[in-house]
């Protein structure tokens, strides 16, 4: 008993739960005394327990109950200001009614650093899985500047199969007293962006994420071809040509995707071309085109199942 | 089947285990006992071992193959598995990762025929798992490395695993989206991409150029100019509109020459250099009080006031942090090749760069700049030129 419960402890306080179970029942079982034929593992993996799959959050808690009530009240402040300015705008009652054809609304911009506090840089050195390194700055002409090393190289765990990515993302969309909320895009049938890349090809993501935890990691792709050079490049990618994919992997069954819950948006660079690599951003938006009729790009119809389970 | 299995434990497992899965409801370890005397054999000895791949001395696609084949000739094949999984780790040595033939007979490795799945059970719950695992590992690095499966490799997949089979599904994937995404790029890259850097630098200044669909990529030789000192190529893009720019140019207002700049093209990078000056100031519309008469003007009298709201359109190469006058990769990203690059500019329809201040900067507003070697080494002569005259 004490040893089983010793062996959860160790599980719960590791990164990654499923593979650290595993190592520690192997460590117990006496191979040599006992041959065991494993039917199932542990049952109780069957879901996913928090929406980063076991990653650190990176968030620092105070040590201390009374610098926790501080930092708490603290932000209660900043709640506050925002709830009042939600109520302010929703007594204003003054949605936008006319999306013109061609006009591009621009969601985020980067001209000042407080447009950086938007977005989380992260990468795989980050979580110990790789070397790669990047930074998202405020370049001297005032542009955004998503820059670093990447590096393909897999650390020698013999876990790791493939590393090197790099990743930026918008914190997520929330009300005020961090309630989650979505971002409504369904007015608009077109992703615009200006950039200014250096050849590689980069993700664009726009995750989707559900209330249950197989939709926490929906996200709806699409490549962002940059030509390289010093010439800026206006990028327009209709919505329908955005693919499903769940954790790196496109899904077989393709859906349009849902403008009205957008919870993140998101660049990734992971082409496997180790150097360093820079994407300048001016403006991230989006716009409508009366012509567009496209829900989605992929085959729809049902193909004639001749295997027998799952996907 | 899991009632099936569960039965078996309650028979067979010992009590000590059933204490603990009583008492631990969140983990449940489902186990099964067999007899000791089955197993007490030595481990199986691998067929292939780890260093049979590198023994090999030459290393290319043909003693690839003939390995392949070497295993294919033994009377008992066995380790089928191991023998995939060690060439699949061996393939990038031998440079064969992007060739669809290797991939082909990697899998005729496996025979045909036995691993077929013979009946709803088997197939249900992956017959021949490590055999199945081990050719989606190969189809999952034939995706990484770009290669698109022909009608062929289905054959072999369907003839090793059935129709069901784990690999034949996962194939079926790959053939819906690789060929989607295979020519999206709208600067494509030829397959396989030249390793020449001056193929490189031609594809790459082609892309830089192709915003202005005017532009002219030309290939310049150094050795053309008399007072050159290396002997290198030159490819530089400009097109006519950039000449127009270059003509009217203040002379007191200088042009830089900045770089390297880099460009990826695949998996290679290639080091370029720009010809750059100031944006030009758009003047101010200076705000007219059309309701003031204090200063009435009458058309018919005075001269006809030139509107400053018409302004000239600007090119493409004007941008808000800076005018693009060409774009140039060299043979050496050396200084002495761009200054080349001008002469040879100059040369060659624009004559107003011999009276223009032209400066190499290390910095650029656009980005990132990668420091020349050359231009370290020069300073180092340099600090070696000093430190011998002061122990002089």
């Amino acid at each position: 008993m004490m040893q089983c419960a010793k062996r959860f402890a160790v599980a719960f306080v590791h990164r990654n739960r499923w593979e650290n179970i595993c190592a520690e029942s192997a460590k117990t079982c006496r191979w040599s005394a006992a041959r065991v034929i494993h039917t199932s593992s542990a049952t109780l993996e069957f879901h996913e327990y928090d929406k980063r799959s076991g990653y650190d959050t990176g968030l620092d808690y105070a040590e201390t109950r009374t610098e926790r009530i501080r930092l708490a009240l603290k932000q209660l402040k900043k709640e506050i200001v925002l709830w009042k300015n939600e109520m302010k705008e929703m007594l204003e009652a003054d949605p936008i009614l006319d999306y013109r054809a061609g006009e591009v609304d621009i969601f985020w911009r980067f001209h000042d650093h407080s447009s950086l506090d938007k977005w989380i840089v992260n990468c795989d050195s980050d979580h110990a899985l790789g070397f790669s390194k990047c930074d998202l700055k405020i370049s001297s002409q005032g542009y955004g500047l998503f820059s670093g090393n990447l590096c393909s190289q897999v650390p020698k765990d013999g876990k790791i199969q493939n590393s090197g990515y790099c990743n930026i993302l918008t914190k997520r969309v929330a009300k005020s007293f961090m309630r989650d909320s979505y971002l409504d895009w369904t007015a608009y049938t077109h992703l615009n962006l200006r950039v200014r890349g250096d050849g590689r090809s980069y993700l664009l993501n726009i995750h989707v994420s559900g209330q249950f935890d197989i939709t926490w990691n929906d996200v709806f792709t699409f490549i962002l071809y940059t030509r390289g050079g010093p010439y800026w490049q206006s990028v327009r990618i209709p919505f329908s040509k955005f693919f499903f994919a769940s954790k790196g992997r496109i899904q077989d069954r393709q859906s349009p995707l849902p403008l009205h819950k957008i919870s993140h948006f998101g660049i990734t660079v992971s082409d496997k071309a180790d150097g360093p690599f820079q994407l300048e951003i001016d403006y991230i938006g989006a716009d409508f085109d009366p012509n567009h009729h496209e829900e989605t790009a992929y085959e729809m119809y049902e193909v004639k199942q001749n295997y027998i389970i799952g996907t | 089947m899991n009632n099936v299995l569960r039965t078996c434990r309650g028979i067979v497992s010992v009590s000590r285990y059933i204490k603990v899965n009583r008492q631990s409801a969140q983990f449940v370890e489902r186990e099964f006992h067999c007899t000791n005397s089955c197993f007490d054999k030595n481990p199986k000895v691998e067929v292939i071992s780890v260093d049979s791949f590198n023994n090999v001395q030459e290393k290319n696609k043909q003693t690839f193959l003939d390995m392949l084949k070497m295993y294919r000739m033994e009377k008992f094949r066995s380790g089928h598995v191991e023998f995939i999984n060690t060439a699949i780790k061996h393939m990038d040595e031998f440079g064969v990762n992007e060739d669809l033939e290797t991939y082909k007979r990697l899998i005729q490795v496996l025979p045909a025929g036995k691993f077929v799945p013979q009946n709803y059970l088997q197939s249900e719950f992956m017959h021949y798992p490590k055999h199945q695992q081990c050719i989606v590992d190969l189809l999952q690095k034939m995706e990484d490395n770009g290669v698109i499966p022909d009608w062929e490799i289905e054959d072999l997949l369907v003839k090793r695993f059935g129709t069901r089979g784990i690999p034949v599904r996962r194939y079926w994937r790959m053939m819906y989206w690789m060929p989607k995404f295979n020519n999206l790029s709208p600067w494509p890259i030829p397959k396989p991409a030249p390793n020449d850097p001056y193929e490189l630098a031609l594809l790459a200044i082609k892309r830089i150029c192709s915003i202005d669909i005017e532009s002219e990529v030309k290939v310049y030789e150094t050795k053309l100019l008399e007072e050159s000192i290396e002997d290198t190529w030159i490819v530089s893009g400009q097109s006519p509109d950039q000449k127009k720019l270059v003509a009217n140019h203040p002379e007191n207002v200088p042009i830089y020459i900045e770089g390297g700049f880099r460009i990826w093209l695949r998996k290679q990078s290639i080091i370029y250099f720009i010809l750059r000056t100031e944006p030009t100031q758009s003047k101010e519309n200076e705000k007219e009080d059309e309701d003031d008469v204090s200063n009435f003007q009458v058309p018919f009298f005075d001269k006809p006031k030139t509107s400053n709201k018409i302004v000239r359109k600007k090119t493409l190469h004007e941008q808000e942090d800076g005018t693009i006058l060409a774009v140039a990769a060299t043979g050496t990203s050396s200084k002495n090749s761009l200054l080349s690059w001008i002469r040879l500019l100059e040369k060659d329809g624009n004559p107003k760069l011999s009276s223009i201040p032209i400066l190499f900067t290390s910095k650029s507003p656009l980005g990132n700049v990668e420091p020349l070697v050359e231009l370290d080494e020069s300073k180092k002569q340099v600090e070696e030129l000093e430190k011998k005259v002061s122990i002089e």
